[in-house]
């Protein structure tokens, strides 16, 4: 067979149209090396393992997780021949891969964003106590979404719950939910919250809440934004970002909104506690009226006891006064013409006796 | 579905006027009969109107697996 003779640009052209065939997209796994950014916009690193090493090339923007140096990742990428003959991989996406590898990046996101003042608590809006209008962002599909329905309808009632489905892992995940962020946030009549809520899963499932667009598209939301995302442990910066934040969607839909039997409870107390109070007015006035009475009553009997005082008086100078109490003193009272020869009449106590007027003389 | 809730809100809120009204200067025992059985009859209305409740859920049709 003759051998095919080409150019050195058509062969690395055909190279690359066989490995485009061939490998559209793989997935590779290996530890990062030589990690650089250049220009703040092209990043460069080599990914190896112990058997061998290859040059990795991408766009800062398309780094949604940070990584350094020593870091597991795995990177969807297409395999290219370069002009200079370099074999390369143009990555579309890199995602930590093991546990600690998620943690590490996990940690290196956080404490950027931190710095930025992303979870700053001074950011942070209240809720309304109780929503009209809320937005959901979820998979209806997952189990957390159907926990959040149920305890939001048996919790209350009258919501307008408009509902975005998204995924909720994977590498597509961030990119969903941060659209699904702008519809509601672009929206002519805004909701009063949005709800972003998954239920539990592995580290890497539920790594889509660590996504760097997305924790930024949730903290510049216009809405105050509540997210409860996996079980009470997990903490994702999604959750930090929140302006509130939910420990499971079960949890989410107890934070939205209240409990219409502890609001019907509080309504039947309020009313109860209005006959005690009626009593007390009642109480408090009978002992005022009572009070009254009993001052009425003491100042009658100390006005009747002063007027007994002066009658007692009285009546004791009357007695003195009386005839025949001077009479029985030894006096007597003497009635008739008082001139010589005159017949006079003598009262003492015991007798009444008559006498002629021998002289009279003046005093 | 939301106007009936305001309308429980502003029930919640006239009860609350109502019980604060007996703890006002304004309270008098002629009229505190009245008033309590007003509070009853909005206290029952308030019950009756949340347990009753139903919310409105919509999937918006918007798909958001790619770029709109």
């Amino acid at each position: 067979m003759e051998n095919i003779r080409l150019s050195v640009s058509d062969f690395i052209a055909v190279t690359n149209q066989t490995l485009e065939y061939t490998y559209p997209s793989v997935e590779v796994e290996g530890e990062v090396a030589s990690f650089k950014v250049n220009q703040g916009k092209f990043v460069f690193f080599d990914l190896k393992d112990a058997g061998g090493s290859i040059g990795c090339f991408m766009m800062v923007f398309q780094l949604r997780v940070p990584i350094e140096d020593g870091m597991k990742v795995i990177v969807t990428a297409s395999p290219k021949l370069t002009q200079w003959g370099k074999f390369s991989l143009t990555v579309k996406a890199v995602r930590p891969s093991g546990e600690g590898a998620l943690k590490k990046s996990f940690e290196l996101l956080k404490e950027k964003l931190d710095k930025e003042g992303l979870f700053a608590e001074d950011r942070k809006r209240s809720l309304p106590g109780v929503p009209e209008h809320v937005a959901v962002i979820s998979s209806t599909q997952s189990a957390g979404y159907a926990d959040f329905v149920k305890i939001v309808n048996d919790r209350f009632g009258g919501l307008q719950i408009d509902v975005a489905h998204v995924q909720v892992q994977g590498a597509d995940a961030p990119d969903q939910i941060i659209r699904a962020l702008q519809y509601f946030n672009s929206r002519d009549v805004l909701p009063q919250v949005i709800v972003i809520i998954r239920g539990g899963g592995s580290a890497d499932d539920l790594s889509a809440f660590n996504d760097e667009q997305l924790v930024r598209a949730i903290a510049g939301s216009r809405v105050p934004t509540l997210v409860g995302v996996g079980h009470e442990i997990d903490e994702s910066l999604a959750d930090l970002a929140a302006d509130v934040r939910a420990a499971t969607p079960s949890n989410a839909a107890q934070i939205l909104v209240p409990d219409r039997a502890e609001v019907i409870r509080a309504v039947r107390y309020q009313v109860r506690s209005l006959l005690p109070r009626v009593e007390n007015v009642i109480d408090q006035q009978s002992n005022i009226v009572r009070t009254s009475l009993a001052g009425a009553i003491e100042k009658t009997i100390e006005k009747t006891s002063i007027l007994e005082d002066r009658l007692k008086n009285l009546r004791s100078v009357l007695i003195q006064l009386d005839p025949h109490t001077v009479l029985m003193r030894g006096y007597a009272l003497v009635r008739g013409l008082t001139e010589v020869g005159g017949i006079i009449e003598v009262e003492t106590n015991h007798v009444i006796m008559k006498a002629e007027v021998k002289d009279v003389k003046r005093k | 579905m939301s106007k009936e809730n305001k309308s429980i809100q502003d029930n919640i809120v006239a009860l609350s006027e109502l019980v604060a009204w007996f703890d006002s200067e304004d309270f008098s025992l002629e009229v505190a009969i009245d008033k309590f059985k007003e509070a009853e009859a909005l206290a029952e209305k308030i019950e009756s109107d949340l347990t009753a409740l139903k919310n409105d859920i919509q999937v918006v049709k918007q798909k958001f697996d790619s770029e709109a």
